[in-house]
């Protein structure tokens, strides 16, 4: 199990745009964080950086959907079950993998974009709130690892890498701020469910504990039909 | 006549392409559904909602359809086969059919023009006409040539952005970057957006400056936008040089 984790580990850090993925969000959050605060639409750094978390999250989908997509852009898959040929272990290591390179890319992003959102309001001169919350901060970090597992489900789900990606984007992006002017029900998709993990503001029939429920069963649904699928299908 | 028969068969590849019957589906059946739900969920409810306002807010829809139609259109060219199947890319095959690089360039510019606006052409007056049946006579008729402008506009809007997201793809290749953008781009919070409050400039920026194409001025939340005429024009430019910067970049490169 360890061995198969530490492989998969390798594997990622010797992807050259899975490690860009990792950078490209730093840099993206970076940079984000520095335009909304020189926007000057907060003066609380803990707010920049939530604000950032809507684009920030595309980096974490891509990191998701990476992990298992490259595997089935060649025959990577089945060298790698192969090397592995318990589909269960292989499928853990994968998502281990995921879980220590998804923590580390969402904790660095949130804390670069933290930092920059501090230093560019210092320079700004607007006065700063200090002592932020650090909840919402840390909720919104387990939302960017969560909504890139969800990607990671639906990537096993269709094994492909493009698909899910549009899919994913469209989803996050595009479907769910539309429909969310529209129905309450919208607040069951599982990013604005999972978003209530930092928006403090809960709805009348979520708070951010149902949410993130929400968003995992969101998560568990997808990911068993995938794993089913996984482990009875020819690679 | 090469041309011409370069389009044809660049229409039968596209036609036969299971992401770019997708990307159309989107663009035609999203428009639609989305523009049904929101109709039906305003009717009754919300007084002003006219058709117009309905459909002409569920654009952003279409435009990934659009977007994703221009980016496979190239990306598919250059993704590599199976190494059961020898691992070859498509684009081999079509420069050996189709040495003018030129030519095959522009066909597929066709292509994805012509493809376009067709959706464009079907979704825009279904979407308006369910709206119109399901909110019933809304006071405040929108007069009819102000509607075909609209739409036309939003047939235009679409084609620009495809057209750019394809120029962009002949040079990345990949489909994953272009798609991530301007997929981010389309949405209703895009990175464009975020750029107008810091700037004015980020008005001329080509999704931006063509907003007002169809959109009206009340429903956007960019302060100050481009004209719609002047917009379009911007647009424009912008996928102009793309495409010519494009065209050079293809001709030149090795395959």
């Amino acid at each position: 199990m360890i061995n198969t984790i530490t492989a998969e580990l390798i594997k990622v850090r010797s992807l050259p745009v899975a490690l860009a993925t990792m950078g490209g969000t730093l840099a993206a959050a970076v940079v984000l964080a520095a335009a909304i605060a020189a926007s000057g639409t907060t003066t609380s750094p803990t707010q920049v950086v939530l604000q950032s978390i809507t684009y920030v999250q595309v980096g974490l989908i891509l990191l998701g959907v990476l992990i298992i997509g490259v595997d089935y852009t060649g025959t990577n898959m089945r060298t790698a079950l192969i090397a592995t040929p318990n589909r269960r272990t292989l499928l853990v290591g994968k998502c281990v993998a995921y879980l220590l390179a998804a923590a580390a890319t969402s904790a660095a992003a949130i804390v670069a974009g933290f930092l920059t959102a501090t230093i560019t309001l210092a320079i700004r001169e607007s006065a700063t709130e200090t002592g932020a919350d650090t909840w919402p901060v840390i909720g919104a970090g387990v939302y960017l690892v969560l909504i890139g597992l969800l990607g990671l489900a639906l990537a096993l789900l269709l094994r492909s890498l493009i698909p899910p990606l549009v899919a994913m984007l469209s989803l996050v992006l595009i479907i769910s701020p539309l429909l969310s002017t529209l129905t309450s029900y919208a607040q069951y998709l599982p990013d604005q469910a999972g978003s209530l993990l930092y928006h403090r503001e809960s709805t009348a029939e979520l708070t951010s504990g149902t949410g993130m429920l929400v968003l995992l069963a969101w998560i568990v649904a997808i990911g068993a039909g995938a794993v089913m699928e996984f482990r009875s299908r020819d690679a | 006549m090469t041309l011409l028969r370069t389009i044809a068969g660049e229409f039968r590849k596209t036609l036969t392409l299971p992401s770019a019957l997708v990307a159309l589906g989107i663009a035609l059946f999203g428009t639609i559904a989305v523009s049904l739900l929101v109709a039906s969920s305003s009717a009754g409810h919300v007084a002003h909602a006219t058709p117009a306002s309905v459909v002409f807010n569920t654009i952003p829809l279409g435009t990934v359809g659009a977007v994703i139609l221009g980016v496979i259109v190239i990306s598919s060219e250059y993704t590599a086969n199976t190494p059961d199947a020898g691992g070859g890319r498509q684009i081999s095959a079509t420069l050996v059919a189709i040495p003018h690089r030129l030519v095959l360039l522009l066909s597929k510019v066709v292509v994805v023009i012509v493809l376009t606006v067709v959706t464009a052409a079907s979704a825009i007056p279904a979407s308006l006409g369910l709206a119109h049946v399901i909110l019933g006579a809304t006071d405040g008729e929108e007069n009819l040539r102000d509607l075909i402008a609209r739409s036309a506009g939003v047939a235009l809007y679409w084609t620009l952005m495809s057209l750019i997201a394809l120029a962009v793809t002949v040079f990345t290749r990949s489909g994953i970057v272009p798609l991530i953008w301007f997929i981010a781009n389309s949405s209703l919070v895009s990175v464009s957006l975020l750029l107008s409050k810091l700037t004015s400039l980020a008005g001329y920026l080509p999704d931006l400056a063509g907003m007002r194409l169809f959109a009206a001025p009340s429903s956007l939340a960019v302060h100050d936008p481009l004209e719609p005429l002047t917009g379009g024009l911007v647009m424009a430019a912008w996928a102009i040089v793309f495409l010519t910067a494009s065209m050079l970049a293809f001709t030149r490169r090795d395959a």
